[in-house]
C-alpha cells in the first residue's frame, strides 16, 4: 500500500465514499453510481484544492 | 393499555440494543435488522479504515477533559466501538508524532469513528421505521 500523500488521500476518499454511498442509497446499483460520483468529487476536489493552495504558499 | 406500555418499553429496549450493537461492532445493527449487504459493507469498510489508521501510526487519543481538543478526538475515536478498546488494550495506537503518516493515521482513526456514529444513527432510523 502506498504512503504518498495523493495515494493516502485516494484511499481515504475510497473508504468515505463507500460508507456514504451505502448509507444514502438502498439499491446496490445506485450505491455504486453514487459512490463513484462521490469518489471522483473527493479526488478531483482534493487535487483542485491542492493546486489552488500551490499559488498561495504559507 | 398495560400491554401497549409494555410493548413500547420492549420496543425501546430493542432499539437501544440495536444501537448498542451497531456502535460496538460496525455494521452489526444493520445485520441484526436484516440489511445484510449494508451491514457487511460497513463492517469491512470501517474495520479496514480503522486498521489503516493504526498502520499509519495514528494515535488513539486518551479522554483528557483538561485538553478539550484531545477529549473530542478521543470521543470520535471511541465511535468505532469495541475495536478502540481492544486496540488500546493491545498497546496499538500509541501514535508516533514524527512519522510522516501520523496526521493521516489520526484522520483515518477519527473519521472511521465518526462514520460509525452515522451508521448507528442510520440503524436507529431503521428501527423507528423512517427508512
Amino acid at each position: 500500500m502506498t504512503t504518498s500523500h495523493v495515494g493516502l488521500m485516494i484511499v481515504f476518499a475510497l473508504f468515505v465514499s463507500i460508507v456514504f454511498a451505502t448509507l444514502m442509497r438502498d439499491d446496490p446499483k445506485q450505491q455504486l453510481r453514487f459512490g463513484a460520483q462521490l469518489f471522483a468529487a473527493f479526488v478531483l476536489g482534493g487535487i483542485a484544492l491542492g493546486w489552488i493552495l500551490y499559488f498561495f504558499p504559507l | 393499555m398495560r400491554a401497549t406500555t409494555a410493548d413500547r418499553e420492549q420496543s425501546a429496549i430493542y432499539t437501544y440494543l440495536i444501537c448498542l450493537a451497531a456502535w460496538a461492532i460496525p455494521g452489526a445493527g444493520h445485520l441484526l435488522l436484516g440489511r445484510i449487504q449494508k451491514g457487511i459493507t460497513f463492517l469491512v469498510a470501517l474495520t479496514l479504515m480503522f486498521l489503516c489508521g493504526l498502520w499509519l501510526e495514528g494515535r488513539l487519543f486518551p479522554l483528557e477533559i483538561r485538553q478539550p481538543l484531545v477529549a473530542l478526538a478521543a470521543l470520535a475515536d471511541m465511535g468505532i466501538g469495541v475495536m478502540f478498546f481492544v486496540a488500546r488494550g493491545a498497546g496499538a495506537g500509541a501514535g508516533r508524532v514524527v512519522a510522516l503518516t501520523y496526521e493521516y493515521g489520526n484522520a483515518f482513526l477519527i473519521v472511521a469513528g465518526l462514520l460509525n456514529m452515522l451508521v448507528v444513527l442510520d440503524a436507529f432510523d431503521i428501527t423507528q421505521g423512517r427508512k
